[in-house]
Order: C-alpha cells, then structure tokens, then sequence
C-alpha cells in the first residue's frame, strides 16, 4: 500500500523540511533551557567540587560562604587544627570582582586561599601553581587572559602564572585564584583614606585577618557529623557536611532561578505545541481538495487519519533532531554553561511525539469533516 | 443480456428545514444498464450534481430507494453500513478537473484505489500499467500529474476510475477543462470502455456536440429527471 504521508511529504520535501527545522528552533531552545538548569546546578558545584572538603566552617547562623556572606577570624585556623580527627584546615575567602581586559569589563569571582602549599583548589590546564605569593593569580580560560598577563586587581597589578577551563562561580562568572594575603587586603583593606580618618576618629584601623570560611579535611574513619557537632557546639560556628553545602547550592541558592527556567521551558513547550498544531492544521487545509478526492474514491477514515498522524509525527521528529543539532552547535556560544544530557533529549523526544499526536488531532478533526462530495465541480 | 446495474425510485433530496428548505430533487426515477452510456444534461443548479453525488453514495437522499447492481443501497436510511467501501468497490469517478492526487505519480494515482481494496502491489500495478497503456498513457507512469497535459491527466483519471473493474462510472463534465479535439477524443474513448467492459457510464455534461456519442440522455430541470424523447 502506499504511503501517502511519504508521498506528500517528498512532493514538497523543501517546505516540510524548512517547516521542520522552524519548529526545530523551538524545540532546540527548549532543550538549551534545559541545558542553562543543568549548567547552573553544575557550574554551582564546580568551586566547592574542586576545594573538596568534608567539612565547611562558617559564620554563626549564616548560609555562607556561597549563599550568604560569612565572616570568621583566620586565627580560629589554630583552633580547629587543635579538633580530634580534623587532619587539614584551609581557610578561604570568596569575592566578585569587576575588572577590565582591555576596555572590555569582566566580572570574576576570586577565590583567596594559602598559596604555596600542597593545596590547590583548581585543576590546572597550562602554566603553574602560584609558588610564590606575590601578586600571581591563577585564571580560568574563559577570562581570555594569557600566561604573563599582568591584570589590574584593586590597587595592585598581579602576573597569570596558570590557568583553568570551565572554572566558574554558581553565577556562571569565570574564577581567578589568588594568595590567601593578597585577598584579605583586597577584600577588607580599608582605603589609606579611611584608616587615616578612623585612627584621627580615635578608632583602630580594623584587622583584616578575616577569611570567609574554613574548608576542613578531616583524618580517615573520622565521622564528619560528629566532628560538626563538636565545633558547633565548642566554637559557636556554623558547620555544613559537603553533602549540606551542596544541597543549599543546588537547592537554594539556584532554586528561584531553576523556576523560572522551568516555566519558561513549559511557556516554550506549549507555544511548540500551538505552532506544530497550527502547521498541521494549515498542512490540512491546503490538502482539502486532496481529501476530499481520497474519501470520494473510497479512502477510509483510518488512511486519511494515518496520512495526516504520520506526517505530524515526522515533523516532531524531524523538529526534534534539528532542535538537538542546533542545541549542541550552539551550546558553546553561550556565556554561561549549557549541560546537554542524552536523558533530558530523551524525555524531550517523548513530550515532542505526544505533542506532535495531539497537534495532529485539530487536523485530522478538519479533514474528517470534509464533504467528498467537495471534489465534484469545477 | 442487459443487467440493471443503477436503479433509483422517487428519489428525493431537500437541502435544510422549514421554511429555508431546498428541495434540490423533487422526484427522480430512471434504470440505467451495465454497458449504457447516459448523458445527464441540465441547466446550472438544476440538480444534476445532486442526483450523481446520491448515485455515487456521497450524499445521503432524503427519500427514495436506491439500487446498485441489484443491491438496495437507499431506502429511508443507508442499507449498507459503508458507503464509502461501496464506492470504492463499485464505483469510478471522473472529475471536471482531472483531480489526481499531486503527490502521487501516474501509476500511484491508478493503483491507489485497487491497494485499498486489498489488492496486492503486484497485481495492482499490473493492472494500472495494462489501463494505462490501453489508454495511451503507458509512457507516463512516473511522470507526476501536474507534468502531464490536460488530456493526459484526463486519460489518467479514467484509468483511475477503471482500477477497480467498478460496473458504474460516474462523470462530471469530463471534457470541460478540454479543447474540443481532445473532448471529442475523451469521449469516444469512454464510449468505448462502455461497449468493450460492460460499464455503465453516467456523465453529467453541457456539451450539446457529444450528445450523439450517448446511448441515452436523461434530463434534469425543476429538480425533476425526465428521458429526453429524442433519445
């Protein structure tokens, strides 16, 4: 038997196609909506994925140091090496910065940690650890700085020893590593100004031994939940498991932004929805002489509805590969991380069949209605 | 021997209800036999286009009763649970326009019918080829319709009718859409189906110039159809 959904199609193989590859678009943009989900719960796990400890130290009833500011003494280092089980103490600052590459403006996030040491919480691509803490910084490729660059950072000019890939902040900004020093003056030096002004208002010119957190390691066969309990209850501080900072970065922190992707993935699903089912409506309309021939000479419901399902279904499918084609050409132009995940296709392919079904229904509604006796006449 | 292949008694057809009915076929009543060839003449909104569509089983009469080869087709409802199955199994149709179906070529256009009456690929393109090539179109068969000329595609079209050995043709001005040679050529070739397979063919028509080509003319006016006394 023929196919006539085949037939019709390849008599008007260039505008099926273009149809397609229309609504492939949509579909695509769903898909890369879905990507920016990903890429944010990934890019949000990147830095405390890299620094990889078992325990975070942070302020007192604070999210910190990701979700909310945190502020601790560096010298309660000392204490917490003094912790039974605790084998390594980092303490670490976090900071978004604004800089320039050549006129172009560049938001980063720094991340300040003891340099010098066996810790490096980074994966290098090219170039070296920061050996000695002295205005060196180590930057991630997307910040388009080279090796021996020199990059103005508050008042200092700092050299880029090494450089990362793909290492990013839970806002999608590129990270730039610097000695822990060299990002506490940054972050809490108070201007030559304003020390002058509050040592003549009498007060002392605040220290700025502050970090942001502690990142902890702690020794094999230790329990970190205990240990948490510990310096919880000994030094007034919040402490979080890497499985609690986790959850409040994915949940969270990105929680309110993953809605809003969600609703406009579903917003996008139903216009797809509308415009599939109004291009097979249009689709329909244009064959009504056709049809109306086809059930004169005796074609059954049931091959009338097939022609129009099929030629529907083809065109979600067909909308759905363009879709992933444009979805993975385009994933890398993004500014921020687009994660595409063979699983989300998958379940994307099923909502675009079901869709691609239901839109045929308007169609295959029109085309029942048609009177054969439509075809008699001139 | 003559076999009654379409049989209509005081068929009837009103469009609406009330008072913004339009009866369309007051009374029709005629035989028509396998192998006639019968021209249906009328002037426009006549009725002409209502009584072959009833014919065909396409409209549904208001009243009446309905034969096709013997079988009670109408008679205050559909005797047949499909109409559109009868059609296909019994009936050819011819259109003022060729109407072939765009997407499909020559030979998909003929083997379309007897494919959905279950007849094999095979035997169906066989038999589309053997129609094609009696009508002088045997060189067209992958040609697609809107490459083919006027007369051609109407060749065409009568194949398609023929496909599935139907014992009734049903035509709709058949030779309006052509120039006065090929018209001449469309119905002598219609003629002669009817003679050599036994078809009846039923054409509704204005050309008052092919009128000697037909067996017998049946006339439709007022909504009423009467035997033209010259036939």
């Amino acid at each position: 038997m023929i196919n006539l959904a085949q037939r019709d199609i390849a008599h008007s193989l260039g505008k099926f196609v273009t149809t397609a590859l229309g609504v492939g678009l949509l579909v695509g943009v769903v898909l890369i909506m879905i990507g920016v989900y990903r890429g944010m719960a990934h890019d949000a796990m990147i830095v405390p994925n890299d620094i990889a400890p078992d325990l975070w130290v942070v302020q007192k009833d604070t999210l910190g140091p990701f979700a909310e500011n945190s502020r601790l003494h560096e010298d309660l280092k000392y204490a917490l090496r003094g912790f039974s089980g605790v084998k390594e103490v980092y303490p670490l600052t976090f900071q978004s910065l604004q800089i320039t590459q050549g006129t172009k403006p560049i938001r980063i996030y720094a991340l300040g940690y003891e340099a010098g040491g066996d810790f490096t919480p980074y994966a290098l691509v090219e170039g070296r650890a920061i050996a000695i803490p002295h205005q060196e910084v180590i930057v991630d490729t997307k910040t388009n700085f080279n090796l021996g660059d020199r990059i103005k950072i508050g008042r200092n000019s700092y050299r880029v020893v090494g450089r990362t890939h793909k290492a990013v902040s839970s806002g999608g900004d590129p990270m730039i590593y610097m000695d822990l020093d060299e990002a506490q003056e940054l972050q809490f030096l108070f201007s030559n100004e304003q020390i002058r002004n509050d040592r003549a208002r009498g007060g002392n010119a605040a220290s700025i031994d502050t970090v942001n957190a502690f990142a902890l390691q702690l020794a094999e066969g230790h329990n970190s939940a205990t240990i948490a309990q510990e310096i919880a209850r000994w030094k007034h501080q919040q402490v979080y498991t890497a499985e609690e900072q986790g959850e409040i970065l994915t949940k969270n922190l990105i929680e309110r932004s993953a809605k809003q992707i969600g609703m406009f993935t579903v917003i996008l699903l139903i216009v797809s929805s509308v415009i599939i089912s109004l291009i097979i409506y249009t689709m329909t309309i244009g064959k009504m002489k056709e049809i109306a021939i086809l059930k004169l000479i005796g074609a059954s419901n049931f091959t009338i509805t097939k022609m129009i399902a099929q030629q529907s279904l083809l065109l979600g499918i067909l909308a759905f590969i363009g879709g992933n084609v444009f979805a993975h050409a385009s994933a890398d132009y993004f500014p921020k991380t687009i994660i595409l995940i063979p699983a989300d296709a998958l379940k994307l392919m099923v909502v675009v069949i079901i869709v691609s079904i239901l839109a045929s229904l308007s169609g295959i509604r029109t085309a029942l209605r048609i009177d054969p006796a439509s075809a008699i006449g001139g | 021997m003559r076999r009654s292949v379409i049989k209509i008694e005081g068929l009837q057809k009103t469009y609406g209800s009330g008072e913004s009915a339009v009866q369309a076929i007051k009374e029709a009543s005629c035989e028509i036999y396998s192998g006639e060839t019968v021209a249906l003449l009328g002037p426009s909104g006549s009725g002409k286009t209502t009584l072959i569509t009833m014919i065909g089983c396409i409209t549904e009469p208001t009243s009446g009763k309905l034969y096709l080869n013997t079988q009670l087709v109408y008679e205050g409802k559909w005797q047949v649970g499909d109409t559109r199955k009868l059609r296909r199994e019994n009936i050819g149709f011819i259109f003022q326009s060729h109407n072939l179906i765009p997407f499909l070529n020559v030979q998909e256009n003929v083997t379309l019918v007897p494919q959905m009456n279950g007849v094999g690929d095979k035997e169906a393109n066989a038999r589309a080829v053997e129609l094609l090539e009696y009508l002088g179109v045997g060189d067209k068969l992958d040609k697609m319709p809107s490459q083919l000329s006027g007369g051609q595609s109407q060749r065409v079209a009568i194949a398609r009718s023929l496909a599935n050995n139907p014992k009734i043709i049903l035509a709709d001005e058949p030779t309006a859409a052509l120039d006065a040679e090929r018209a001449l050529s469309v119905m002598q070739l219609l003629k002669k189906l009817s003679t050599e397979q036994e078809v009846a063919i039923v054409v509704v028509t204005h050309d008052e110039r092919m009128l000697p080509l037909f067996d017998r003319i049946l006339r439709v006016e007022d909504g009423y159809v009467r035997e033209d006394p010259k036939s």
